[in-house]
C-alpha cells in the first residue's frame, strides 16, 4: 500500500454522516407517560453509554415559544452531579421515571423530560442552561440533555426494548394515519 | 577455637570439606575450588593457622572478609601472603600432599567422620557441595543448554536448595559455639555462594560458558534440587516456636505453605542450643538418609528489546488485537503483523508467541488513522531469547514486516531497558504533528447568503464552501495571548468514546501550531495540520464533540465543522535514538 494523501485515503466523501450517526445508534420511545409525542430519544453509543435526547417528533419542536432548561428536580440539582473514577462513582441514580430536567415555557406551561432508562448520570448538558436553543436546533447533537452509564445487560435490555430508527418511523407513520 | 579445630569439629559432626571451609567463615572462591586440599593444608599446619596463602588469592578477594568475624586472621594471612616467598609455599604444597596421600579419611591424623561415613553424604550441604554429586547435574545442565540452543557465552547460576539446610546449618552452628564459646554462630558462609564457586566453576569447563555474576550474565541457570524429607525434617520447628507456624496455619491461605525459607529463618531466629534441644527434641543435625538431588534445570535469557517505528497505511487496521467479549473485530493488528516474522526468526509456535512476544508503543493511534511520516516508536520484548539477531536478520524482518503492505518498519534495532523507559516516558510527554481532513456544515459567520436563501444546514450542501477568509481565519485563530507558545488552549471532557473505561476529567490541553489549506476540487473540504502536546483528542478538537471540548475547530473556520480522516503526521520523539550495540559487548 503506498502512502496515498489524505483526500484519496477515505472510501466515500459523498457517505457524509453526522458524529451522532457515526457512533451511536439511536433508539425511541413514544408518548411517555402516555402523554401524546411526549417522545424520547436514547442514542446508544457502542461502548454502552447513553445520551438522553427528545426524539424529533416530541411536541416540544412544534410549539413555538421561548423557553428554558431547568436541572433542578425536586431537590435534587442535576447540574450538581459529578462522578469519581473509572466506576463514576457517586453519580445520581437514575430509574426510568427519574425526571432529568424541565422545560419551561415563558407562558408559564411546562414539561417534564423523563430519563426512561435505569443507570448512573454521568453529565448533564449544562451548556442548554446558557443555550437553550441548542436543544431545539440541535436535539441529536449539542443540544443532547444528559449522558447516562448503564450495565451492559441494562443497556442491552433498554436497547432492545425500545423502537429502531425503522420501527420508531413506522410508529409515526401509522399515528399521521390516525390522526 | 582455631581454624584446625573448627575444622576438626565439623568432621566431627558430619560435614564435607566445603562446609568446613563455610564455618570457618571463609569467603574466598578459591577455597571452595578445591576444598579438599584446603581443609587439608589447614589441617597439616601444625599451629592450625589458616592457610589462605594459595598463589590465586587476590588482594581484593581477602579484602572481603575482613568484614568478616575471621577477619582478623585473614587479614594476618593475606598479608603473608604478600611476603611468602614461592619456596615456603611449594613447601606447603609438599606438606599437602603428604597429607593427602595418608588420607583425611583414614584414621591415622584426623578423627573418623563418623556420621558422614555412614551414608558418605554432608549433614549440612546434603552433598550439595560434594563433587562425586556434581557430574548428574552437569549432565542435565547442558542437556538443558543444549535442548533450548542459546548462543550466549556467559551465564550466571543459582541454586534452589532443599530448605532444610537452613535448620541443619543452624545446629551446627550452635554445636561449634557450644564447643567454643568465642565462635561466632552467624560467621557461616552462605550455601549459594560456596555452590557458587565450587560447583559453578566446575560447571562453567563442562558447558563452554564463562560463568558471571547474576546482574552481568543475561543466561541463567537455575538448579533444583530437592531432598526426600525437605518438609518432615522441619516439622520440629512447630514445636520450636509454636506462635509462629500456629499464626501462619491461621492466615490460611495466604501463606499456602507452611515451610519456607522465610518462616524457617523465622522459626529460628535467636533459637538457642537448649531450646532446639529441649523443645523440638533436637541434638544434632538428623542422620542423613538421601543425598539431595537436582530435580530440574530452569534456563532463561534475560529479556531482548527490540526498538524501531511503525508506518500505519491502513484505515482498518487496529495497533493490537481488537477483542470485544473475547471476539476479535479486525483480521489483523500493527502488533500481529510486526510479531509475526519475530516469531518465526525464533522458530515460536502461536502460543509461544503470545507468550513471549510483547508489543509496546509510545502511545497508539484509533484503528482508523493512519500514522505516515517517520512513523511511532515502538518495542518488541522478546522473552527468553536464545540469540540476539544479526544486522541483516533485523532488515530481513523489517522486509518482511513491511511486504504485509499496511505496515512498514524501516529500522529495527536492539535497545535496553532504560531505551525502555525513554519510549514510555515519551508517550506522555511528546509533541505530535497530524493532518485532518475537514469539512465545513454550515455557512461562516460572514458569508453571504446564497441566493435561494438557504444556509444549508445539509453536509457539503451547495451553498457552503471553504473561503480564503475561512482559510485565513483558521491560519489567524488563537485563544491565548500574542507570544504564547500555544496558539489554542483546549478543555477537553474525557470523550463519550473511552468514557466507560476512564475517570470523567476536563483536560486542559494545547494545539501548538494550527494551519488550514483548501482542497481543490472539494469546495466544503479543508486540510488542517496541527501540532499539538500529548494526550490531546485532535478528532474531537475537529468536531467538538456535542461541545465537551471547547474550543472547537468551527470556532477558528467561524462555522460549523467535522472531521472525515486523521493521519498522524509526525510523532516527536526521536527513538531509538543510539546505533545497535555490539551483541554482548560485555565481553
Amino acid at each position: 500500500m503506498e502512502e496515498i494523501s489524505i483526500l484519496d485515503s477515505i472510501p466515500d466523501l459523498n457517505n457524509f454522516k453526522t458524529f451522532t450517526d457515526r457512533y451511536f445508534s439511536k433508539r425511541y420511545i413514544t408518548d411517555v407517560d402516555g402523554i401524546k409525542n411526549n417522545d424520547i430519544m436514547i442514542m446508544f453509543h457502542s461502548n454502552r453509554i447513553a445520551l438522553l435526547s427528545l426524539a424529533p417528533s416530541h411536541f416540544f419542536f412544534s410549539k413555538n415559544e421561548e423557553y428554558k432548561v431547568n436541572y433542578t428536580v425536586g431537590k435534587v440539582d442535576r447540574l450538581k452531579n459529578s462522578v469519581r473514577g473509572k466506576s463514576k462513582r457517586g453519580g445520581q441514580q437514575l430509574s426510568p421515571k427519574s425526571i432529568i430536567c424541565k422545560i419551561e415555557f415563558e407562558d408559564g406551561s411546562g414539561f417534564e423530560i423523563p430519563c426512561c432508562m435505569k443507570g448512573t448520570l454521568v453529565e448533564v448538558n449544562e451548556e442548554l442552561v446558557n443555550q437553550p436553543k441548542l436543544l431545539k436546533e440541535m436535539p441529536d447533537a449539542d443540544g443532547y440533555i444528559a449522558i447516562i452509564l448503564s450495565s451492559i445487560a441494562i443497556s442491552e435490555a433498554t436497547k432492545s426494548e425500545l423502537l429502531t430508527h425503522e420501527e420508531y418511523l413506522k410508529v409515526l407513520d401509522s399515528c399521521e394515519i390516525k390522526d | 577455637m582455631n581454624q584446625k579445630t573448627i575444622i576438626k569439629r565439623c568432621k566431627e559432626l558430619g560435614c564435607c570439606d566445603a562446609c568446613c571451609i563455610r564455618y570457618l567463615g571463609l569467603k574466598t572462591p578459591s577455597a571452595y575450588e578445591n576444598a579438599q586440599q584446603f581443609v587439608l593444608k589447614i589441617c597439616a599446619d601444625p599451629a592450625g593457622k589458616p592457610q589462605t596463602t594459595e598463589t590465586d588469592i587476590k588482594p581484593e578477594q581477602v579484602a572481603e572478609p575482613s568484614d568478616n568475624h575471621l577477619g582478623g586472621v585473614e587479614t594476618e594471612a593475606s598479608e603473608g601472603a604478600a611476603a611468602a616467598p614461592s619456596s615456603e609455599l611449594n613447601t606447603s604444597n609438599d606438606l599437602l600432599k603428604a597429607d593427602n596421600s595418608s588420607g583425611i579419611d583414614d584414621s591415622s591424623s584426623e578423627p573418623l567422620p563418623k556420621r558422614m561415613k555412614v551414608e558418605g553424604v554432608c549433614v549440612t550441604c546434603l552433598g550439595i557441595l560434594q563433587e562425586e554429586n556434581w557430574p548428574q547435574c552437569w549432565n542435565m545442565v547442558k542437556e538443558m543448554l543444549e535442548k533450548k540452543r542459546y548462543e550466549c557465552p556467559t551465564f550466571a547460576c543459582a541454586l534452589s536448595a532443599p530448605i532444610a539446610t537452613i535448620l541443619r546449618e543452624r545446629i551446627v552452628s550452635l554445636q561449634l559455639k557450644d564447643a567454643c564459646a568465642a565462635y561466632d554462630d552467624a560467621s557461616l558462609t552462605p550455601l549459594k555462594e560456596a555452590w557458587k564457586w565450587s560447583f559453578g566453576a566446575r560447571l562453567a569447563r563442562h558447558v563452554r560458558r564463562a560463568l558471571d555474576s547474576g546482574a552481568v550474565a543475561p543466561l541463567l541457570v537455575t538448579l533444583n534440587i530437592e531432598y526426600p524429607d525437605d518438609m518432615q525434617e522441619l516439622e520440629v520447628l512447630k514445636a520450636l516456636s509454636p506462635g509462629l507456624f500456629n499464626a501462619r496455619r491461621a492466615a490460611g491461605r495466604r501463606f499456602g505453605v507452611e515451610f519456607t525459607r522465610r518462616s524457617v529463618e523465622q522459626a529460628l531466629a535467636g533459637a538457642t542450643l537448649e531450646a532446639l534441644r529441649s523443645r523440638a527434641q533436637l541434638h544434632e543435625a538428623p542422620p542423613v538418609r538421601a543425598r539431595a538431588q537436582c530435580v530440574s534445570v530452569v534456563c532463561t535469557h534475560a529479556p531482548l528489546y527490540l526498538g524501531g517505528r511503525y508506518v500505519k497505511l491502513s484505515r482498518a487496521l487496529p495497533q493490537t488485537p481488537w477483542l470485544v467479549n473475547g471476539v476479535r473485530m479486525m483480521h489483523s493488528s500493527v502488533q500481529e503483523i510486526i510479531c509475526q516474522p519475530i516469531a518465526a526468526l525464533y522458530q515460536l509456535g502461536v502460543e509461544d508467541a503470545e507468550h513471549r512476544l510483547k508489543f509496546m508503543s509510545a502511545g497508539r493511534e484509533d484503528v482508523d488513522v493512519r500514522c505516515l511520516g517517520d512513523g511511532r516508536p515502538f518495542a518488541i520484548e522478546i522473552t527468553d531469547p536464545t540469540r540476539q539477531p544479526s544486522e541483516a536478520e533485523l532488515s530481513e524482518l523489517c522486509e518482511q514486516i513491511s511486504a504485509s503492505g499496511h505496515v512498514r518498519v524501516r529500522r529495527l534495532t536492539p535497545v535496553s531497558r532504560e531505551d525502555l523507559a525513554e519510549l514510555k516516558k515519551g508517550e506522555e510527554t511528546k509533541c505530535k504533528t497530524y493532518e485532518l481532513l475537514c469539512i465545513k456544515l454550515s455557512p461562516s459567520v460572514d458569508d453571504e447568503l446564497t441566493t435561494n436563501g438557504s444556509a444549508s444546514e445539509h453536509a457539503g450542501g451547495a451553498g457552503v464552501a471553504v473561503t480564503a477568509r475561512d482559510i485565513a481565519r483558521v491560519n489567524a485563530y488563537r485563544n491565548t495571548p500574542e507570544g504564547d507558545a500555544a496558539r489554542v488552549l483546549l478543555q477537553q471532557r474525557t470523550p463519550v468514546r473511552v468514557l466507560h473505561r476512564r475517570p470523567l476529567l476536563t483536560r486542559a490541553r494545547r494545539i501548538l501550531e494550527l494551519s488550514a489549506s483548501p482542497v481543490p476540487g472539494h469546495p466544503a473540504l479543508l486540510v488542517v495540520r496541527v501540532r499539538t502536546e500529548a494526550g490531546t483528542y485532535v478528532k474531537e478538537w475537529a468536531h467538538g464533540e456535542l461541545g465537551r471540548t471547547r474550543p472547537r475547530l468551527g470556532d477558528a473556520l467561524g462555522a460549523r465543522a467535522d472531521i472525515l480522516a486523521l493521519d498522524v503526521a509526525a510523532v516527536e520523539l526521536d527513538w531509538p535514538r543510539r546505533p545497535a550495540p555490539a551483541a554482548y559487548d560485555s565481553l
